[in-house]
């Protein structure tokens, strides 16, 4: 609980969790979501949004902190609350200035950027060429198409559970079983991809 | 699979001089390699927007629940203080001429209308608050009610689970236990919403001993004054109450 008295977790158990194990993750995940739901009726008031923008923008602050605090790009030299503040008054701004564009768009994910990172230029030049070439649409529709217990693999893969967490979770037996599974997954989804 | 599986180990590992050089150079040498690279890194990152979407959902299910009442935008509050001045005064009308139903079939109209199956997430995880709430659903009530006690029992601070606690022994007529529950669920003060309060009423109406009623209108204005959730209802009952 913090000083409040009215929630569970303190910041740092929250940062811990959030970085750890999945069901904790997920719950550590929904706790932050609640803690500060009133900002999306700050972004109605103080930045004239609609709710479902300013919903939106909420969500999409979380997300974004979600993935910086995984990938320990996040340093808490503020609190949880200011430094959700300012992403959540950043695209607030954000959002006001490109209004007719896209609105619901979601937080769009630098999963790779970090993974391309570990390529020299020259590498890196030709892969990115080839993911610039990718039919997103279609891989995600074929995506869609995989049995449930592979697309929630993939899912969980994407967003960092590891492979401990994911037997766990969708009761594979060994975290060596959840890679294989993973490698005939992605290999299913090539096939239907390459079909097209 | 091989070349997936040694793609997969190159980007989680942390790879050595030589082995990069090899990666790379099998990358410029071997169109079919690169796509191969490129198709990896092109599913994680649709994995990620799917598992980031579904996030998303998950959080519009769970603030749709918890109704922001106050975000309504200034400028149509005016119509809608018009329009529940006439339904005030269209109930004011009524009361005065039909016989308004006692507190406990009022209590009683509504949990059968809203808390006879309760919302779970769509996400298939294994949280066992998300299983006792679909053994609930599969209206087994009194077997729910335990794995509520036992989860709260691991983690005594869960306060979702204690707000389920208690409606699971409202349903089972364990009105003594229910109040416990949501008396415990009203001390957590921080959340933006909470419904303890309103629930603790509708105990307190369905029960119908000595001093409840009274007790039931007292926590009903409070949720009226707060702007707590179930505000309106609370405000209807009022009225048919007094």
């Amino acid at each position: 609980m913090n000083s409040a008295g009215s929630f569970r977790y303190t910041d740092q158990e929250i940062i811990e969790q959030l970085r750890q194990s999945g069901i904790d993750k997920r719950r550590s995940e929904e706790e932050l979501f609640n803690r500060f739901a009133y900002f999306i009726r700050e972004g109605i008031t103080k930045h004239a949004l609609s709710e479902d923008e300013s919903f939106n923008a909420y969500s999409d602050t979380l997300l974004a902190a979600f993935e910086n605090i995984n990938n320990a790009h996040f340093e808490a030299r503020a609190s949880l609350k200011t430094y959700l503040y300012q992403i959540f008054h950043n695209k607030c701004v954000d959002l006001i200035r490109k209004k007719t564009t896209n609105k619901n768009s979601v937080h769009q994910a630098e999963a790779i950027s970090d993974k391309l990172m570990l390529l020299s230029d020259s590498a890196r030049s030709v892969v990115q060429k080839l993911i610039d070439k990718a039919n997103w649409n279609q891989l995600r529709e074929k995506l869609g198409q995989l049995e449930e217990k592979c697309r929630q693999l993939l899912m969980y893969w994407g967003d960092n559970y590891s492979d401990k967490e994911i037997a766990s979770l969708l009761q594979y037996k060994t975290a060596d079983v959840v890679k294989t599974s993973r490698l005939r997954c992605l290999e299913r989804l090539r096939k239907l991809y390459k079909v097209e | 699979m091989d070349n997936l599986d040694y793609i997969e180990s190159y980007f989680t590992k942390s790879p050595g001089l030589a082995e990069t050089r090899e990666f790379e150079n099998r990358i410029g040498t071997d169109p079919a390699f690169a796509e191969e690279v490129a198709y990896y890194l092109s599913v994680l990152q649709v994995a990620r927007q799917d598992a980031q979407e579904e996030k998303k959902r998950h959080f519009k299910e769970i603030y749709q629940k918890q109704r922001f009442t106050a975000s309504v935008p200034v400028r149509k509050l005016v119509y809608y203080i018009a329009a529940a001045a006439v339904v005030t005064a269209l109930i004011f009308g009524l009361y005065v001429f039909v016989q308004p139903p006692s507190p406990q079939q009022l209590a009683k109209q509504y949990e059968q209308a809203n808390l006879q199956s309760l919302g779970v997430s769509m996400s298939g995880n294994s949280d066992p608050l998300e299983t006792a709430l679909g053994v609930y659903n599969d209206g087994k009530t009194s077997e729910a009610l335990s794995m509520f006690e036992k989860i709260i029992q691991a983690d005594t601070s869960y306060y979702t689970a204690k707000k389920y606690a208690g409606i699971a022994a409202l349903r089972l007529k364990k009105y003594d236990s229910a109040i416990q529950w949501f008396e415990a669920l009203d001390t957590y003060t921080g959340l933006h919403s909470n419904p303890a309060k309103f629930y603790l009423a509708l105990t307190l109406m369905e029960r119908n001993q000595s001093g409840d009623i009274a007790k039931a209108k007292d926590l009903l204005q409070q949720v009226v004054q707060d702007d707590g959730e179930e505000r309106e209802i609370a405000q209807e009952w009022m009225m048919k109450m007094q």
